[in-house]
Order: structure tokens, then sequence, then C-alpha cells
């Protein structure tokens, strides 16, 4: 090795070795194993499904069993055909307005084309026969083989046979409309395409909204009337969206009317629960009359405790129903109704709750100056009667006295009845409810069909344009 | 094997058009052998005996009195030979002329595909308008002439479908001499929705009528073929052409060469310029288009622009005043299919519609498909075409059809053997092939 190139690759020298080594070529590929090679040979074959001797040539495996049955011959079926006698004709099958010649055909065209009703209509061509439509041809032959299953003796069970002539059934009627309706649908010019395509979506539309009027609505009525309040009735995804329009519609005027009839109202009331306002500001809330309390249903989230929203009129302070005729009377006479705030302000409310307890003080301190008045002159009687030394009379007038409380207290019980029938507010509003809520129902249960309908309509549409 | 459904007992298929016939065999994708229809021949002199000449076919007895000497092929009416008449035996769709139709298969399968017809089961497609005499000439022939094992005849339109691999279609074919379209419902041809017309006829003469009457600004084209001119010189577009016509082959060349010359001239121009417009005749999106250049054998060329778009509109919609100096204009491609559609069970249009396969070598008519498309959807707005890309598959789809169909093993059942035929004679095609 000259110095110059040892000086260049060092004394790693490369094995020289290696390089003299047999080269070896790559092992050959072995495909398809250690199995003999596929032998295929051209052969004759005749097939079953055939009638005459042909012979054609295809080509086979060497192995294969050559006596073996074509293996396509297994897809040549028959189709069972109906034949008849004709005695069995004129029992059975007379029809004015087919001959025996016609419905012959019939058959064998049918059978030709294996049941294939349009190409049987095409290709219908009976000699001296009018023409015929497809659902003529094929009512035709649906009554001839049903006739010919029920008159026959059949072997299997009932079951079987009513299954098979159901198979034959054909309504030709229906079938006709049904093709009616089909070609109407078809000769729709591009106008009217465009409306009922406008009407979809509208329809739609208002699908949609009326969904949303729900939600609103329900939103609402929990916030009024509490968490498990709402509508039972209604689902969220109700498919007769129509109906619930209509119902709705009907039920939010009644509550509306309710509401009117009360006095005009400034709701002073919890926010929702479920709707929770941003804080605005106190500058705010004074511009806009809003007056806020202090509302536990934040921290306690039970039912129970859930306070929900209500009129500061419906919850007027109400003298304590034992001495409620004597604070009325006394109201009364002054000219004031303490039933009915013209202008139910927080104020005001506070206002009126004042005046009553004013009264019912009023009220309270008379009777307890009337019981004293009342206690005083019976201790004079008795003491002047003592004066008289006759003790026997006392005791009547305790008797009489006695007699006198349950009288009064009597009138007191049937006073509260009738103040309670007065004021019963809340069974007017049940009743209103239960009203609203049997007659929607009743408009329901109506609006089905025509929502029926509508929704049939866009199926077919949906289909016409799959 | 038996999943695909396949079994290949080496059938032939052929497949006989106004412009081509088709041959190959049963299971390949395209044809073997495809030769123009159109054929050269020599006239039989009344009595003398001629010597064959260079190129000529074999002519057995029954021709010997028609034709001298006949030429097919590719060296068929293409090559100028002194006094040779050119003749085609389709009118309409339908071979009206049968003697050259033994010479014509023979060369296909003899000559191009070197096979022993005798060997072979044989597929022969025929349009739906067919004549059952036609059909039974048809069988005959392969029977008596060509000896084959096994016959059998399909329709184009249901062999269409099946290439396009739908049991239930509406074809659309345009071929050289006739448009028609036929429903195929479960591998049937629905016969009364059967709608055909010679529209692609109607195009060419329309062709040539703009190529050869002068326009303000050019003069008429002359469509002399290449046969006819000893040399030519480049000229500019527009410009007069500078050429020698060979005066020692004028005298010598008969009527209907020069037609069939010409004829192919005006294919050529179609093929290579005419256009249609995808959204209906707009004369402003017409001269929008660019012009494209186009150069005949005698070397005169020039843009052609407006004009190639006249010529695809006749596909579509007949202009008025033609409407109005002929009564009788073949039916457009869109008056077929509304013929078709409402011979139809309205059940069935739906399903049709959704099926729609373009098939024939005038679809391939430049702009043809979108042009269609947007017709059509315009009326069924749930139209889908079915047009193969590939050209040899849109205008050979018969024979694919028949390829896949005779490859088929549940097929073998049908075909009309030889057996049956000298049996049953001619009744037996019409009671087989349905
Ligand atoms: N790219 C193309 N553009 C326009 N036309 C074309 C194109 N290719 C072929 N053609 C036309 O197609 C016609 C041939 O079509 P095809 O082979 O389907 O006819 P055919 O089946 O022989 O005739 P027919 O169906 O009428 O008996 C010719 O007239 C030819 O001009
Ligand atoms: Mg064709």
């Amino acid at each position: 090795m000259p110095r110059e190139l040892y000086a260049l690759i060092g004394p790693s020298t490369p094995a020289l070795s290696a390089q003299l080594a047999k080269p070896r070529l790559k092992q050959k590929p072995n495909f398809g194993g250690t199995a003999p090679r596929t032998k295929w040979e051209l052969r004759t074959f005749k097939n079953p499904a055939r009638k005459d001797g042909l012979e054609l040539r295809h080509w086979e495996k060497v192995g294969a069993d050559s006596a073996a049955d074509y293996p396509f011959a297994k897809y040549d079926i028959q189709p069972n055909s109906y034949q008849y006698s004709p005695e069995e004709y004129t029992r059975l099958l007379e029809d004015k307005d087919w001959t025996k010649e016609e419905t012959d055909y019939l058959l064998s065209v049918v059978k030709e084309y294996d049941s294939r009703w349009y190409i049987v209509h095409d290709r219908y061509n009976f000699p001296g026969g009018h023409e015929r439509t497809l659902e003529d041809l094929k009512d035709r032959y649906c009554s001839v083989c049903r006739k010919l299953i029920r008159n026959r003796p059949w072997a299997g069970d009932d079951a079987g046979k009513t299954l098979l002539i159901s198979s034959y059934q054909f309504d030709k009627e229906r079938e006709v409309t049904r093709k009616k309706y089909l070609k109407s649908l078809e000769d729709r010019t591009p106008d009217q395409m465009a409306e009922e395509e406008a009407l979809y979506i509208e329809v739609k539309r208002l699908e949609q909204s009326e969904r949303r009027f729900k939600r609103d609505r329900e939103n609402l009525l929990r916030t009024l009337a509490g968490i498990d309040s709402g509508l039972p009735d209604i689902v969220e995804d109700d498919p007769l969206p129509l109906a619930i329009l209509e119902g709705s519609k009907t039920k939010t005027k009644k509550t509306k009317g309710v509401a009117e009839a009360e006095s005009p109202a400034t709701p002073a009331a919890a926010p929702a629960p479920t709707v929770k306002k941003p804080i605005k500001s106190a500058a705010y809330d004074a511009q806009h009359c809003i007056i806020r309390t202090e509302t536990l249903s934040a921290a306690i989230a039970t039912k129970a405790a859930h306070q929900p929203a209500y009129l500061r009129s419906f919850k007027l302070p109400a003298p304590k129903a034992a001495i409620a005729p004597k604070v009325t009377q006394a109201l009364a006479e002054l000219g004031i109704s303490h039933t009915r705030l013209v202008m139910p302000t927080r104020e005001n409310a506070l206002l009126l709750d004042s005046l009553i307890e004013a009264t019912t003080t009023l009220v309270e301190t008379k009777r307890a100056y009337d019981k004293a008045e009342y206690e005083i002159q019976v201790l004079e009687n008795r003491l002047g009667l003592r004066e008289k030394s006759q003790p026997a009379e006392g005791a009547e007038g305790k008797i009489e006295g006695g007699a006198g409380m349950d009288v009064n207290d009597a009138q007191v019980g049937k006073e509260v009845e009738e103040t309670d029938g007065e004021d019963g507010r809340a069974q007017s509003i049940l009743s209103a409810r239960s009203g609203g809520r049997s007659r929607k129902h009743a408009r329901r249960s109506m609006s089905i069909s025509s929502v029926d309908t509508v929704s049939t309509r866009a199926n077919n549409k949906r289909q016409k344009r799959n | 094997m038996v999943n695909y459904g396949g079994d290949e007992v080496s059938a032939l298929v052929i497949d006989i058009g106004a412009s081509s016939v088709r041959a190959g065999y049963a299971g390949d994708d395209c044809p073997k052998a495809i030769i123009p229809t159109s054929y050269g021949y020599h006239p039989a002199p009344p009595d003398a005996d001629v010597t064959m000449s260079d190129g000529a076919e074999n002519i057995d007895a029954v021709n010997k009195s028609k034709f001298a000497n006949i030429y097919i092929g590719q060296s068929g009416p293409s090559i100028w030979r002194e006094g040779m008449e050119v003749g085609n035996p389709m009118v309409e769709g339908l071979i009206q002329d049968f003697n050259p139709i033994k010479p014509l298969i023979d060369h296909a399968l003899e000559k191009t595909m070197r096979v022993n017809s005798s060997e072979h089961p044989i597929l022969v497609t025929e349009p739906t308008w067919n004549t059952p005499a036609n059909r039974e000439r048809m069988a005959e022939i392969m029977f008596e002439e060509f000896n084959v094992p096994a016959f059998y005849i399909a329709n184009t339109g249901v062999l269409n479908a099946f290439a396009a691999g739908k049991g239930s279609a509406l074809v659309i074919d345009v071929g050289q001499s006739m448009a028609s379209v036929t429903p195929v419902v479960d591998g049937f041809v629905l016969r009364k929705g059967l709608s055909y017309s010679p529209l692609p006829k109607l195009i060419h003469a329309h062709a040539r009528h703009i190529l050869i009457s002068p326009t303000p600004h050019r003069r008429g084209i002359e469509l002399l073929p290449h046969q006819l001119i000893a040399n030519k010189t480049l000229v500019d577009a527009g410009a007069p052409p500078k050429f020698t016509i060979r005066q020692d082959r004028i005298a010598g060349t008969t009527e209907s060469w020069r037609n069939w010359a010409e004829t192919r001239e005006i294919d050529e121009w179609v093929q290579s310029v005419a256009g249609v417009l995808d959204q209906g005749w707009n004369d402003a999106v017409a001269a929008q288009r660019t012009a494209r250049q186009y150069e005949f054998p005698t070397g005169y060329n020039n843009y052609f622009g407006l004009e190639r778009f006249q010529v695809g509109e006749q596909f579509f919609t007949h202009s008025p005043q033609l409407v109005a100096s002929n009564p009788n204009l073949p039916k457009t491609i869109p008056q077929l299919i509304t013929e078709a559609l409402r011979a139809c069970d309205p059940e069935l249009r739906q399903v049709l519609m959704g099926n729609v396969v373009l098939t024939g070598g005038g679809t391939l008519f430049s702009g043809f498909a979108d042009r269609l498309t947007a017709e059509l959807t315009r009326s069924f707005p749930h139209t889908k075409i079915h047009a193969p890309g590939n050209p040899v598959e849109r205008r050979y789809g018969g024979w694919l059809g028949g390829s896949i169909l005779a490859s088929l093993g549940t097929f073998h059942q049908l075909w009309i053997s030889k057996e049956e035929w000298q049996e049953h004679g001619k009744p037996i095609v019409g009671q087989r092939c349905k």
C-alpha cells in the first residue's frame, strides 16, 4: 500500500475478506407454497336448465368433478303459475268484461314475463281485445288466482292459504287513485312547486316559532307558579305543533284575562330561579321603579323553600279571620273597602297594612273595653244582689252569660264562612284554568286531523324528493 | 367463479351500427375489431368474369351477381380506387341490404380477429325498432352461413343499460343515423315508450350547409378529400386555398365515393370544432366563446366561432324559420325524452329519470352531456345522468353490454342452439329473444 494512501485511510483498512466472499443471489420467491400448480382444461358442459343438448365449452380446474351439475342451472327458477280447466272457468271465473281466450292470453303473458307488470302491460296485445290498463290486467290476474286458490282443495293449513291469498290481494280503486295523485304531483307547474316549497318552509318556520313560544311560556309559568308547575301535558318535541298553537293561545288568553281582572299590578316578586338577570345598579332600579327584595331562593334551592313570584295584589294584608267582620264593618263606616286596592303599590300596601292593623287594634281594644264593661256590670249586679242577699239568682246570670257568648261565637263562624266565599279568588282561578284546559283538549283533538294531513303531505314531498 | 356470476364460453359479440361494425370476445372490455360499416365495391358487370383486385374480399356466389369486388375495413372505402362505389347496408339503424353483411362480419371475425365462427356462440345486437323479419334473417345468416353453434340477438337499449350496470334505465342513444330514447325496466324494453328520430342526419346536413354556403365574411368551403388533392400550400386563415387537384382521379371518382368522402370531412369538422352551449342558446355567450381554427384537406383554414355552436343547438331546439320551412323535422332530444316518458307509467318516471344512460358516438359531441343535464334538471330536479367519460365505453356501450351479458353463467340457457334452430325454425328467435 502506497504511503500516500495509507496517510489518507489510516490504520482502519477495510477487510478484503468481506468483498471476496461469494455473492449470494436473492432467494427465489416461492409463489403458492408447495401446492402443485393448478391446471385448467377446456371442457364441454351441458346446462341442465336447457331443454336441448347444446354443449358449450369453458375452462375448468382439472381436478374438478366433471359430472357435477352446471353451477348456474340452479338459478333457473320457474315462477309458479295457475292453470284452470274449462269447467273451472265457467264455474268460478266468468267475468262479463273478459273472455276465456283473453284470460288465457293474460295468464300466458304474465307467466312469460314473470309477473313484471310493467313489461306485461307493455307487451300485452290481445288481438281483437280493447285497450287495458295495467290495473285492469293486474286486477283480473289477481282475482283469477285468488278464486282458484280459494276453491281448490288445500293441502296445508289455513294460515298458509290465507297468506297465499293475501299475496294476490289487489285493490284496483286504490291503485288507480294513487296513480292519479302521482300524476297530479308530476303535473304541477313550476309556480305551484315553488308555492308548495314556500308553504313548506312557512310551516317549518311556524313550527319553530311555536316551539320557541312554548318554551318561553313554560319558563314564565315556572316563574309565576313555582318550579313544579308549568305544562306537564306538553312535551318539548310535540309532534302536533299546530294543536299546541291552538291550545296555548286560548290558555294564555285566559290567564291574561284573570290578570287583567285584578287591579293594575306591579310585580314585586323574586326573579325566576331559572333566569338570572344581571344585577343592575341602584340608580337603574330607582329609574325603573324596581324594588328588590332579599331572595333566599338563590341559597336554598329546594322546592319547599322556593317562593314563586306573585302579584302584590294577591297578597294584600287581611285582618284576622275572627275579627274580620268587625274590621270590615268599622272600615265600612268610614267608607273604606280593605279587600280592594285601586293602586296596590308597595307604599299603598304598607299603608293598608297599617290601617288594618290599626283597625284591628281598635276593634280589639273596643272588645276588651266591652268585655271589661260587661264584667263590671255583672259584678255590679252581683254586688247588688248580694246586698239583697239572694244567692240563687247569681247562678242564673252565669248561665245567661254563657249562652250569649255561644251565640256570639256562632255568628262569628258564619261570617268567616261568608268572607271565604266572597274572596274565593283561588277557586275562581282554578276553575278558569280547568275550563281552559278542557277546551284546549277539545281543540287539539279537532286539529289533529288537519295536522295529520299536513304532515303526510310533507312526507309525500320528502318522498318525491328522494 | 360463481360469485361474480361469470362463466366465459368464448362467445363472440357483434354490434352492427351505421358507422362501424364492432366485434370481440364476450368478457372483454372493448371490441377487438372495429371496422367501418361503409364498404367500397365495384359493381358486377353484366357478364364478364373480373379478376380479383388488390385488397378485395372473397365473394361468395350470392354476392357475385352484385359485386365484382368488395373492399372492407381500414383499407376499404378510404382508399381511392377507380370506379369504386361506396355502399352502406344500414338505413335508419336497420339493416336494409343483407348482401354485404356476410362479407362485413367475415372481415371482422376471420380477417381481423382470426377466429372460426363455427366454434363460438355469437350474440348480435339489434335496435329496438328492428323488424321480426330482420332478426330472423340475421339468425338465418348466422346459422346457415357462419354455422355458429348458438346465437342470440339482444336489444341495444337493454345492453346499454347493462353496460352502465343498471337493470332499469332511460337509455339515450345518439348514433350516426338515429337518435333514440328507450325506457328499460328490469332488463326489458318498454316498447310503447320507445321514441326515435333521424336527428343526427339533420345535424350533419346542417353542418354541411354551414360549411358549403358562403357567408359575408367567408366563401363557401370545398369539401375535397385528401385522396383527390395532389399538393397544397400553407395559406393564412380565411385566405383562398392554394392546391392542385389530382386530375387523373377525377374522372374515375364515383358520385357515391365523393359523397362518402365529403361526409367524412364534415364529420371530422363536427367532431373537432362543433359544440353546444350548456345553458341554451344565447348570442352573447356564443360570441364570447373562443373561436376554433380548423384546416380542411384543401389547405383552407379559418376560425369558427358562432357557427360551431349553431350546429349543436339543433340537438335541442329547432329554429322557428327551420320549422316553418320544413314541417317534418326529426324530433329533438328533449322531445324524444318527453314522448318516451309520457308513454310510461307515472310511477316509472322517477325511476327512469334517476337512471338516465347516455350512449352512442353522437353524445360525445362537445358540451352535449352538460347541456342535457341542464335541460333535464330544469324539469326533473332529481335527474341522474350516467355518461361514461371513457369514449370507448360511451361509443360502444351496446357492445360492452353484450360482452357482459354473453359472459354470464346464467345467460347460457338463453342461447338459441343450432339444434333448436333446425327443429323450430324462425319462430324460435321471437320466442327466445324477448
Ligand atoms: N367526439 C365526437 N364528437 C362528435 N361526434 C362524434 C364524436 N365521436 C363520434 N361521433 C359521431 O358518432 C357517430 C358514431 O356513433 P356510433 O358509433 O354510436 O354510431 P352507430 O352505432 O354506428 O350508429 P347508429 O346507432 O345510428 O346505427 C358518428 O356519426 C360520429 O360522427
Ligand atoms: Mg348505435
